[in-house]
């Protein structure tokens, strides 16, 4: 299923392409179709919001519009968005041909469409989820939604894929960028855009592993019956707290700000990297500080994990937290100040054109400097007491949020020529630009205003009528001059000029270098800054150098192309100023704007990407059919259906069954799939030199699973610690005994020797050393999750004392805790028994004799999934 | 002495910690007084035997260090949750 690529007008190339400029586009088209769906909600918003009480809604597809608009906008637009252009551009500008794992990036887009469709499966199902973006406990459990929580559960699994979607993103963009950059291409100075990407990277990869561990928890809540989040509910429908779930509100609220903060950033970070890519060129000058503006990116990076907290101040967190994060949340504004002063200099120095990019970048910095300065007042104990809750928080982070949209439609503009080849209309992207902001200010401004106004509720003062009124006016507007947009795009594809392969002056990374739309493999050549400047060299040259000098890095023989150095600039002040332009200009036989080739080695075409999407589409909307406990019963319905008998909700397992079958086929498929997708013999690497990109990408990925079961095994401890530690002993029964945990402990311990013999049996090319130690790695894991069969049947069933009717998932949060943490562990040992024995009849077939590495990759997973037991084995078992 | 060799001690004191953590709580010790002193034992076993895996199984002792970091920037966001959050109720 692998190979070339039909052409573009082909609707089977967008099925199968593994090419990340057709990623790219593809992620900004359905981003912006998100927009569109999260943008009618709004709208309707607002009509209900003409004046005060129910009118258009009732309170529940009111509660729907609001929580929908919010996911839909956070989710499935604005990041996505981002990545639309990080796609793209980040391997143009690093001197890449493609990321590191083509298919895992079409993997990753696929995973984000279908999360997107099944989310809006979950409006057609009696309701979707309408507890708030933020998704608060115990709003967020089946009790509280109508239906049997049909809808709800489905829009919790449709996050939970979106989220798989992004760990996969984030494991790709990382290892790309540090295995892939042009020679000497440092990554202090890669292109703005591209450093902010890596940054944004780096906060999603811990950030989501926290959501993601939320997620999976409450998905629990849903499907097993858990009570994670679960306060306990008499028969009247009124809630007791705090009986037997102390903390169950606060674990959520940790979880989700743990991550809900830094995805501001996460937001934020691809727009500031345009801003800062617009600014330099439209003002024709590199810009002011970089270095610090580089610096204060990254203390940003690092502090927006210490700021979680400020969305607490209203919870029962003690005093001497609050105060901390006042303090580390008014410290994260000050590298914000540096930068927006650094953008605002940069126009002073330079000359500025205002052209459309740099009108929506213009804006974007203006938007964001009032909604960052209101995010302060909320940043203060005091105010927020007073703020939390109400429209000045609405208004605040729309101006920030959508702020940052602002200045992604400027870089929409800004690269439109560069991915179409077609310029677009200049004066309607002006009047675009006009209607946009007016709207926006007139949307937002006046909730500022109105600030005493509920959040999330549909009445109000009538007092607050007229600003209410000015608000939807606003966003009517603002809705409008995306008409215009879409208008103006659309037409400029078919009839708009020749764009050319520089459309604007003084631009400064490597993708101007090439033509618009650039080739599949984007370069003429090897992208090299060895010289000082881009350059391309012949890959056979330096193929050649490196088998004539055992590997060193080639010289400059041979080019063909180069880009041209420096160009002089005239700034406001009329004093040059230098800027490098990219202005690629062939010197010899191979042409910088090289015709669409392809690589004799490259593969560009998967369909088992989308298959595997498909499929995983297709099993979760079949788990949202079972609540409280029936997904348990899943084993026993499948024996019912294959013997032809009565079985419970029929229709959602079909779906679950042939959706794990289409993943798992698919699966397999690629596995078995020849597809390549080979490194250039040059690349600057640090600080990974030395460490292969499939090795850096099982490293990221464990990275990711350190802070998933870290989160875990947390949220353990923090329901523990608020129960009190020691007064938990009382809700786990008598024979729940370490015995068990013990044998466990020997047999991965044993299996973790294993795969370390079978790495060495490889690397001496012995072939039955291999298969035995395989085997033994197969069957100790085997045993471990038999020994766990056994332990968790004798557990459910007991009747002793106070677990007279069993130990169950449902019985205490104890149970809960001891039950999915080590059922996420098992999971992984499940996930790595198929590898193994992926791997054992590989070996059977002869493969890995003097080549460990895949063993050693598998290895890596199987010790993470060995330490993570041997602190679950004391704390659930001893302690 | 070989690689083999060495995996293959460090597989024996994996054991042996292992069987040390159940007997601290077969001696009774994490009774009464003592509860916190066997907790920081056994919590500090299970550490160094995850360092063993990780340095040795894992070769993160052979890898360049930024692998090591990277592991240790995970570790830090976990404890960076974990104790902030737990903190934050006491």
């Amino acid at each position: 299923m692998s190979g070339h690529l039909p052409p573009k007008s082909s609707v089977k190339r967008w099925l199968q392409t593994t090419n990340h400029k057709d990623i790219g586009v593809l992620y900004l088209v359905t981003a912006l179709f998100f927009l569109v769906f999260g943008g009618v909600l709004a709208l309707l918003m607002r009509l209900q919001l003409w004046t005060p009480g129910p009118t258009l809604f009732g309170g529940l597809a009111y509660n729907q519009a609001v929580t929908a608009h919010g996911l839909l906008m956070v989710f499935w637009f604005i990041s996505p968005f981002g990545f639309g252009f990080a796609n793209y551009f980040v391997p143009l500008q690093i001197g890449a041909k493609d990321l590191s794992f083509p298919r895992l990036n079409a993997l990753s887009y696929w995973l984000y469409l279908f999360s997107g469709l099944l989310f809006g499966v979950s409006f057609f199902q009696g309701s979707t989820f309408a507890g708030g973006w933020t998704m608060y406990a115990p709003l967020n459990v089946p009790t509280f939604f109508p239906n049997e929580a049909l809808g709800a559960t489905t829009a919790v699994l449709a996050l939970l894929l979106f989220v798989t979607s992004i760990t996969v993103s984030s494991v790709n963009f990382l290892t790309s960028m540090y295995r892939e950059r042009a020679e000497d291409l440092r990554m202090r100075d890669i292109p703005l855009f591209s450093l902010s990407i890596n940054l944004t990277v780096w906060m999603m990869l811990f950030a989501f592993a926290a959501l993601l561990a939320a997620l999976v928890i409450l998905t629990s809540d849903h499907l097993l019956g858990t009570t994670y989040f679960n306060f306990q509910v008499t028969d009247s429908g009124s809630i007791l707290s705090g009986t037997g779930n102390e903390g169950a509100s606060m674990l959520w609220s940790h979880l989700f700000w743990f991550f809900g903060h830094p995805e501001v950033y996460i937001v934020f970070f691809p727009a500031l990297g345009i801003m800062a890519e617009v600014f330099q060129t439209f003002t024709g000058r590199r810009i002011v500080g970089r270095k610090w503006f580089i610096l204060a990116m990254v203390l940003v990076a690092l502090q927006s994990f210490v700021v979680w907290m400020h969305h607490m101040f209203l919870t029962g967190i003690n005093l001497e937290t609050k105060t901390v994060f006042m303090a580390t949340t008014i410290g994260i504004s000050l590298p914000f100040d540096l930068m927006v002063f650094a953008l605002i200099y940069t126009m002073i120095k330079g000359k500025v054109r205002f052209k459309t990019p740099f009108l929506f970048a213009l804006g974007a910095l203006i938007l964001f400097i009032i909604g960052g300065i209101t995010g302060v007042f909320l940043g203060a104990v005091v105010l927020d007491y007073q703020f939390r809750g109400t429209y000045w928080v609405v208004a605040h982070f729309h101006y920030v949020m959508v702020g940052g949209a602002t200045a992604m439609f400027g870089g929409l503009y800004y690269w439109y020529p560069k991915i179409t080849g077609k310029m677009y209309n200049e004066t309607l992207g002006k009047l675009h630009f006009a209607g946009y902001f007016v709207g926006f200010n007139l949307l937002y401004f006046p909730m500022f205003i109105a600030w005493e106004t509920p959040r999330r509720v549909f009445d109000y003062s009538a007092g607050m009528t007229i600003w209410h009124q000015m608000a939807t006016v606003g966003g009517f507007l603002l809705a409008a001059s995306f008409l215009v947009m879409f208008y103006n795009l659309f037409k400029s594809y078919f009839h708009g000029e020749e764009a050319g392969d520089q459309p604007w002056k003084y631009v400064s990374s490597a993708e101007w270098a090439v033509s618009s739309p650039p080739p599949l493999d984007n370069f003429p050549g090897l992208p090299s800054y060895a010289s000082g400047k881009l350059s391309f060299k012949d890959p056979k040259d330096v193929e050649g150098a490196h088998a004539g000098h055992g590997g060193a890095t080639a010289a400059d023989g041979g080019a063909a192309a180069e880009a041209s150095a420096t160009a002089e600039a005239e700034t406001s002040t009329g004093t040059p100023s230098k800027i490098r332009a990219v202005t690629a200009r062939a010197t010899g036989g191979v042409p910088a704007t090289a015709h669409e080739h392809e690589s004799d080695h490259a593969d560009h075409a998967s369909y088992w990407p989308l298959m595997i999407a498909f499929g995983g589409f297709l099993t979760l909307l079949g788990f949202a059919g079972y609540q409280g406990g029936e997904l348990l019963g899943l084993p026993s319905h499948l024996i019912a259906l294959l013997q032809g008998g009565s079985v419970p909700k029929l229709p959602y397992l079909l779906l679950t069954v042939v959706g794990a079958t289409t993943t798992m086929g698919s699966l397999v498929g690629m596995t078995r799939e020849s597809f390549a997708a080979p490194e250039d013999a040059i690349s600057e690497r640090w600080p990974f030199e030395n460490v292969e990109k499939m090795k850096l990408g099982m490293w990221t990925f464990l990275a990711s699973d350190i802070v998933l079961f870290g989160a875990f095994i947390g949220s353990y401890l923090f329901t523990r610690v608020a129960n009190g530690w020691q007064d938990w002993h009382h809700m786990i029964p008598e024979a729940h005994v370490s015995l068990p945990g013990l044998i466990n402990t020997y047999l991965l311990l044993t299996s973790s020797f294993a795969v370390v013999l079978a790495m060495v049996a490889a690397r001496r090319e012995s072939k039955r050393g291999v298969v035995a130690a395989l085997f033994v790695t197969f069957t100790l894991g085997i045993g471990f999750l038999v020994n766990k069969g056994l332990e968790w049947a004798h557990l459910f069933n007991l009747h002793e004392g106070a677990f007279a009717g069993g130990w169950e998932f449902s019985t205490n949060i104890a149970s809960s805790t001891f039950y999915l943490t080590t059922g996420l562990h098992a999971a992984h040992v499940i996930i790595g028994l198929i590898v193994c024995a992926w791997l054992f009849a590989r070996t059977m077939g002869g493969a890995y004799m003097g080549d460990e590495k895949p063993i050693e990759y598998f290895g890596l997973y199987w010790h993470l999934v060995d330490i993570v037991w041997l602190f679950l084995f004391p704390l659930f078992y001893i302690l | 002495m070989s690689h083999t060799k060495l995996y293959a001690w460090i597989y024996v004191v994996l054991f042996v910690f292992a069987t040390i953590q159940v007997a601290v709580e077969y001696a009774g010790l994490l009774e009464g007084g003592t509860y916190w002193i066997a907790f920081g034992a056994i919590m500090v076993l299970s550490a160094i035997k995850a360092v063993l895996v990780a340095g040795y199984y894992q070769h993160l002792r052979w890898e360049p260090a930024s692998v090591t970091y990277l592991v240790l920037g995970a570790l830090l966001v976990v404890v960076a949750l974990v104790g902030a959050a737990s903190f934050s109720i006491l």
